[in-house]
């Protein structure tokens, strides 16, 4: 019963992580932008983050400028791609580089080296009164205010996407970009607007691992989820509802494959960590054949 | 006649400029990005340029530190170019790298109680590590064939199986090294390894051997015709009867076999034995260098050594700085993601203009 139930609030800690940055990737995917960046605006976002959390003392500020972070890194993108007409994977690998080097660059120079490793400032605990008792359900009703905003933004930019004229108008131009300017919608405008949005929630995502999941900074800290997030938007189909799912998913694997690490069994434990690195493969062969992608996505588009 | 003779050359002569043109331009904005940072860091600038700039060349052991970092460097851009010449990116020459060490390490180690011959093992061990990384890469190929899976997804998943599997490897318990702290294990037979001529490692040779390997097999062989034309136009390619996956499996197969072999070199020639990140330098990949680097020259095969050089040589003065002037080493590796993103927005948004 015990170990379900921290199972399961172990599960919600890590998807997390993993459903914000999707969900970024899976907004500026719909209008056609492929951000393969992740990785680099999370590791920078949780850079200046941690360090604006730590000296301010406040975890919200903390997860502002994470989000503004990775917002600036999409204006980037957008601007690179939708003016100069870079290569979207180019641009994306090179923001990788960019990124990584920055948070740690940013880093080094403020902190500099230090004995004790800097703590931040608690994200607080949001307990639903009454349901947060039941015990199978505490992990779902009490969680850090990050999961809350998690589960928000999910439904919003569901909402957003099925619900609103201007999310049909930006999945409009992610499976035909000319129809869309045709029908007069702002085409770069819109791109700007879903790659800058989609890069800030990437930013939180960025933050949320040194503010909550390790309490500290470190040089690569995201090890390799930002990457894992495209994953899972490829496996979403660019469906926001079904990032989230996603984000569940890879997270208890990730959560599993640690378990599983501590036991002593004859299987080395290194192999367990290479678990959820497969899972994102065997997943995207399994599901292959009811994974879509946006018509439009990954190629630029001018008018002439 | 020699009219269209000499329109050709003003033509070529012409091109030959944009391009220098381009390079000056992106390493001269890099350099005041880096200048800028640099002063606003509080450090003296014209100081830090010349460590950064000399690090290479004020010594021999600067120089032969920098042909160091080259070789590998080189492999790891190979591995990147070759896909991308049919428009895929294989961002996993590191994990290749890793997979042709850390094979050709544990075939040494398992095969050292037989003692053969120098001339049957060391030759063995860079065939099993370039064919594991080739394999390795392939699978990567394979899985875009036959899975229509992004290679750019898969290429990184298996970059963390490969780093788990070399730290399995380093410290597994036949071939840990018992004294070392660290994932490192034991010493390869001598007869595995190769050696130094005058302080520079005989893997230059190699590095070599695979650039002249690349443009021959680039253009003078029917697989690298057959990759050549799916990239120019994949529809027509198939048309004529190539099929694509034929030409993605063989250079997914080509760039991790590259890869492999830079691992494998790295191991059994500048270490002797394997090492948890003997394909990192100064702490980052050399797979991330490798693409930077293939990016840098646009698909010319020729110009990849000389590219490689010049960003070792800017590895090496960072290394030299950090020492010194005590400026991290990640300025220096987004001094080059600048010089790099600077080129690509460059050239393409000169390319589309030219459409």
């Amino acid at each position: 019963m015990q170990f379900l139930s921290d199972f399961a609030s172990q599960v919600i800690l890590y998807a997390t992580i993993y459903t914000l940055a999707s969900l970024g990737i899976v907004i500026s995917g719909r209008a056609g932008v492929f951000n393969v960046a992740a990785e680099g605006i999370m590791l920078a976002a949780a850079s200046t983050g941690f360090m604006t959390a730590f000296f301010t003392g406040s975890w919200i500020m903390g997860f502002v400028v994470g989000a503004l972070t990775g917002a600036l890194f999409g204006f980037l993108l957008a601007l690179l791609h939708e003016r100069y007409r870079v290569n979207q994977f180019i641009l994306g690998i090179c923001l990788v580089i960019l990124g990584s080097g920055a948070a740690d660059l940013l880093y080094k120079i403020v902190m500099g080296v230090r004995l004790d490793a800097p703590k931040a400032p608690p994200t607080p605990i949001l307990s639903v009164p009454f349901l947060s008792g039941i015990p199978l359900l505490s992990a779902l009703f009490s969680a850090n205010a990050i999961v809350w905003l998690m589960y928000a933004l999910s439904l919003a930019a569901w909402w957003f996407f099925y619900r609103t004229q201007m999310g049909l108008e930006t999945r409009a131009i992610g499976e035909s970009p000319r129809s869309a300017d045709v029908a007069g919608i702002n085409v770069k405008l819109t791109r700007y607007l879903a790659t800058t949005v989609g890069s800030a929630l990437i930013g939180l995502a960025g933050a949320y691992i040194p503010l909550v999941v390790t309490e500290t900074y470190a040089p690569d800290i995201s090890a390799g989820r930002g990457f894992m997030a495209v994953g899972i938007a490829i496996f979403a189909s660019w469906k926001p509802h079904r990032a989230i799912i996603g984000g569940l998913l890879f997270s208890a694997i990730e959560v599993l494959s640690f378990q599983l690490q501590m036991l002593s069994s004859p299987v080395p434990y290194q192999f367990f960590l290479m678990l959820p690195f497969f899972a994102v493969l065997a997943v995207m062969m399994i599901f292959r054949k009811t994974i879509e992608y946006p018509a439009s996505i990954g190629k630029p588009y001018s008018r002439e | 006649m020699i009219e269209a003779g000499m329109m050709e050359a003003g033509r070529i002569f012409a091109a030959v400029r944009r391009q220098a043109l381009i390079y000056l331009v992106a390493v001269g904005l890099a350099f005041a990005v880096l200048a800028l940072l640099v002063a606003l860091m509080g450090f003296d600038v014209l100081k830090a340029f010349r460590y950064l700039l000399t690090a290479s060349f004020k010594s021999t052991f600067g120089f032969q530190e920098t042909i160091k970092k080259t070789v590998p460097l080189i492999f790891a851009t190979y591995a990147f170019s070759i896909p991308f010449m049919i428009k895929f990116f294989n961002i996993g020459g590191w994990g290749q790298m890793m997979i042709g060490g850390t094979a050709a390490a544990a075939a040494g180690l398992t095969l050292a109680p037989l003692g053969l011959p120098a001339w049957i093992l060391m030759p063995l061990l860079i065939v099993i590590g370039t064919a594991s990384g080739g394999l390795f890469g392939m699978a990567a190929g394979g899985l875009k064939s036959r899975w229509d899976i992004n290679p750019i997804i898969s290429t990184i998943m298996l970059n963390f199986v490969a780093q788990h599997f070399l730290n399995f490897v380093a410290t597994a318990k036949p071939f840990k090294d018992p004294a070392e702290g660290h994932p490192i294990t034991m010493p390869l037979p001598a007869e595995g390894t190769l050696g130094f001529l005058g302080g520079f490692p005989v893997s230059f040779i190699f590095a070599i051997a695979a650039v002249v390997f690349v443009s021959f097999f680039l253009k003078r062989t029917r697989l690298g015709f057959e990759i050549r034309a799916v990239g120019h136009n994949q529809l027509a390619a198939e048309t004529y009867g190539i099929p694509f996956t034929r030409a993605i499996l063989t250079s997914f197969f080509i760039g991790g076999a590259l890869a492999g072999l830079g691992g494998t070199l790295e191991t059994i020639n500048i270490h002797g034995k394997l090492i948890e990140g003997f394909a990192k330098t100064s702490g980052a990949q050399y797979g991330i260098f490798g693409i930077l680097t293939s990016l840098v020259v646009g698909g010319n095969p020729i110009g990849v050594p000389f590219a490689a050089f010049f960003m070792s040589v800017m590895l090496v003065g960072a290394d030299s700085l950090q020492r010194t002037m005590r400026i991290p080493v990640e300025l220096v590796f987004l001094a080059q993601g600048i010089i790099v993103l600077f080129i690509v927005t460059v050239r393409e948004s000169m390319n589309a203009k030219k459409r």
